[in-house]
């Protein structure tokens, strides 16, 4: 692989290089190999780990205007190494946080302290959409609210970054796995070489972590996993994560209720339920008690739930931990109910429902990242370096009609790693998606989804929008 | 197992075993344009649309009383049964739907089943009949090596549990529902013609029996013994019988559904489609009325097993 065209550019913070031509002592053996790598074997790395991807069909479903279309993420054969010591620091950032987190949920929904306590508005959760008034004063099992977590996390020379929570229905996991089962029989000796810190035991993980949370302790319970149908874009995750954990892959359809309890339909008959790892947002989950024309969800299903008779990964309501105005607070939160100094830090947050962060933002558009509160995947927001006057315009008019759904953070220059372009070596923005599970304990498999902007010079990772994978080694190096 | 996972299984078998089937009759077909007379053609044209219960693309309107079959040229007729979208049982549809299936089904079939197959699908997705024109018997043959594969690999690798008993099943009861449905055509065109053996050796072909009959009844073609032999030798895999025991074998295989009366029901369809080829079919004088009878137990069970298992009243379902 041919490295002399490499861009490296000091003020953005690379995961390979620590200066021209320099690797980070974890990645010298891997830079190496690489270089020794003649172009066509890369190549032809490259087309095979492309070509498994649609032979397998690990693909997202992508809506047009007319049809449907399943796509293939694109993935970089290049990995993006970690060293061990640096997971280490991260993975306990994400313990910490994800605790928090948790306390802030039960809190939310039980006292409220922190409000009372003046450590963060009343309206900024009251406020939030995703906040679910059903869920006052329910308890759930060992206080676990938030199961699974996929934390958005970037890098820049002040190190590692939180972008988002995300502790709803975080996707993104299979193609971890997905990427590192290619890759890996790609590379092999260099992945052998390198003492690359498995991943794939994440589905037995996920299974003993769902497990935990089986109503009453009941022995070998019976998982669900609820998908909202073969037409959402992360079916094949779904599909998947079901085959991974032993689950029934069922649709609202195959669900009721009856006396408290859930049950699926059978070929045998009516079967209880016990934990569902449910896939399909809070509006849909329910018709009786959150949007009624959803045609997805089961009636009656948080009846059972607030009985305690079956377990919801994640529970319901969970959004309101990762709105991203309540996301400028989460370091607070730390404080507040662990006593400690954040380990991992949020990038800079203004919230436009201030007055001062609005008349900030408003002034410096054209420096910004904007987003909406309610929106993810990359919609809504407003990237200002690279819009036009006109569009800053445009957006500036929505931001003033309703400042309260917007916040803005500074460009950041996310971290590069370099990517197979056209044969050679070429650097790429990346960020990582790690997945924090949390039954009786957290567990945290060493590896990430890595996200990288496909296109040059782009900072939009997101699959939807251009962005595609890239394997996450992390190395004992 | 998860009701709509049976369902989906079951499905994806019946949509592949129709296509790797329409594959075979078209594998024949395309091989007859080559040194078959005009009306040996015409006759293989209707049995397979016959047997699809489908009308050909309309022929030239101005001459309405002409055979629909001597004016739509091979090609269409073949592009109509292979690459037509809006044909449901096309080649393509069936593959479609049975690869969608399966994808919705991913969980429930091995992965080596799963890649065998989308990569069948991936092979046809974007071809169009003039793509595969010059040589079109190859095209067939390879898609019914690609369904027979899939099959093998499945009994190479698939869990024996209830998916395994649902995919057999779906395909035990569509190889049955297509064999007497060709028969019937093959009877009733056969009677509009003077010769009285056209047809029945192709017959044999489509359900691999050539080398059967010849070990069994000689090289003297007898369109009743072919009859015989296609429809009651339970040792030939494809013949009526094989395919009603085979159905029969799996619902005992599944044991009890939720009701002891609608699996009751299914099997005993299945029991009686079987007496009626081992008991009354020697003896038979209308062997055609026998067949729609047949036929008429496929369809009723295809419904009982749907009924037994899968849309069953929930009021009397146990809990478990």
């Amino acid at each position: 692989m041919d490295f002399s065209l490499y861009d490296f550019d000091p003020a953005i913070y690379d995961e390979m290089f620590v200066a021209e031509g320099e690797p980070r002592e974890h990645c010298r053996a891997v830079v190496e190999a690489l270089r020794k790598l003649p172009d066509d074997d890369l190549n032809t790395i490259q087309d095979r780990v492309t070509r498994s991807f649609s032979q397998e069909g690990i693909t997202f479903t992508v809506y047009g205007d007319e049809e449907a279309e399943e796509r293939i993420i694109p993935i970089d054969c290049v990995p993006r190494l970690l060293a061990l010591a640096e997971w280490r620091e991260l993975e306990a950032g994400l313990v910490q946080r994800i605790r928090t987190l948790n306390l802030f949920l039960a809190d939310v929904y039980g006292d409220c302290r922190i409000v009372k306590d003046g450590a963060i508005p009343a309206d900024v959760i009251l406020g939030c959409p995703q906040y679910r008034l059903a869920m006052r004063g329910v308890s759930v099992p060992n206080d676990v609210w938030v199961t699974i977590c996929g934390t958005d996390i970037v890098r820049t020379h002040e190190g590692f970054l939180v972008l988002e929570d995300n502790l709803r229905v975080p996707s993104g996991v299979s193609y971890m796995i997905a990427n590192r089962k290619a890759v890996k029989a790609g590379l092999r000796l260099l992945y052998r070489r390198s003492r690359v810190q498995d991943v794939e035991q994440y589905g037995s993980l996920l299974r003993q972590t769902l497990c935990e949370l089986s109503p009453g302790g009941r022995p070998d319970p019976c998982l669900a996993l609820l998908t909202p149908g073969t037409y959402n874009s992360a079916f094949y995750e779904h599909m998947f994560l079901a085959h991974e954990i032993g689950a029934e892959l069922v649709e609202g359809q195959d669900l009721l209720v009856n006396d408290g309890f859930v049950y699926m339909r059978t070929t045998s008959g009516l079967r209880r339920v016990d934990v569902i790892y449910r896939r399909v947002d809070d509006d849909f989950l329910d018709p009786l008690v959150f949007r009624e024309d959803s045609l997805l969800g089961v009636p009656g299903l948080m009846n059972a739930f607030k009985r305690g008779n079956v377990a919801l990964a994640n529970a319901p309501g969970t959004g309101v931990a990762d709105d991203k105005s309540v996301y400028a607070y989460v370091p607070d939160m730390v404080r507040y109910y662990l006593g400690e100094e954040p380990l991992l830090q949020n990038v800079e947050t203004r919230l436009c429902r201030r007055p001062e962060d609005l008349e900030y933002t408003l002034d410096n558009l054209e420096r910004l990242v904007v987003k909406r509160v309610g929106e993810s995947g990359g919609y809504g927001m407003l990237v200002g370096p690279h819009s036009t006057p006109e569009e800053r315009d445009e957006y500036a008019k929505t931001l003033r009609a309703d400042p309260a759904d917007f916040i803005s953070q500074p460009t950041l220059a996310l971290s590069r790693s370099p990517c197979l372009v056209d044969g050679h070596a070429e650097p790429r923005h990346v960020d990582l998606r790690p997945f924090v599970l949390t039954g009786n304990e957290t567990r945290i498999v060493p590896g990430a989804f890595c996200r990288v902007a496909l296109r040059r010079g782009s900072l939009v990772v997101n699959s939807s929008q251009g962005g595609g994978g890239k394997d996450l080694w992390v190395v004992d190096l | 197992m998860l009701s709509r996972s049976a369902q989906g299984v079951y499905w994806m078998a019946r949509y592949l075993a129709r296509a790797g089937y329409l594959s075979r009759l078209l594998e024949l077909q395309v091989q007859f344009l080559v040194d078959r007379s005009v009306e040996e053609i015409h006759f293989g044209w209707k049995r397979i649309y016959q047997c699809m219960r489908r009308f050909p693309p309309p022929g030239e309107q101005f001459l309405p009383e002409a055979d629909e079959f001597a004016l739509a040229d091979a090609f269409t007729l073949a592009d109509d049964l292979t690459f037509e979208r809006s044909n449901p049982d096309s080649v393509w549809s069936a593959i479609a739907s049975g690869r969608e299936n399966a994808r919705q089904m991913r969980h429930c079939i091995s992965g080596e089943m799963w890649t065998c197959l989308n990569a069948a699908w991936l092979r046809i997705r974007d071809l169009e009949a003039v793509d595969i024109w010059r040589t079109p018997e190859v095209f067939y043959a390879r898609t019914r090596s690609e369904i027979h594969n899939f099959v093998g690999v499945a009994d190479a690798t698939m869990y024996r549990g209830a998916a395994w008993r649902f995919m057999r099943l779906g395909r035990a009861i569509e190889r049955a529902q297509l064999a007497v449905s060709l028969l019937l055509a093959q009877i009733e065109l056969s009677r509009q013609t003077e010769r009285r053996t056209l047809g029945w050796a192709s017959m044999l072909r489509t359900h691999h029996a050539l080398e059967a009959y010849g070990r069994v009844h000689g090289i003297e073609m007898k369109p009743d013994r072919v009859l015989d032999l296609l429809v009651a030798d339970p040792s030939l895999p494809g013949s009526v019988l094989a395919t009603v025991q085979a159905a029969a074998a799996e619902l005992e295989g599944l044991g009890g559904g939720p009701g002891v009366d609608a699996d009751a029901a299914a099997r005993r369809l299945a029991g009686r489609a079987e007496a009626l080829i081992l008991y009354d079919w020697p003896e038979a004088s209308e062997p055609e009325e026998l067949l729609e009878r047949v036929s008429q137990s496929a369809r009723d069970l295809h419904e009982a097993v749907l009924g037994a298992f899968v849309d069953y009243a929930i009021e009397d379902s146990p809990l478990r």
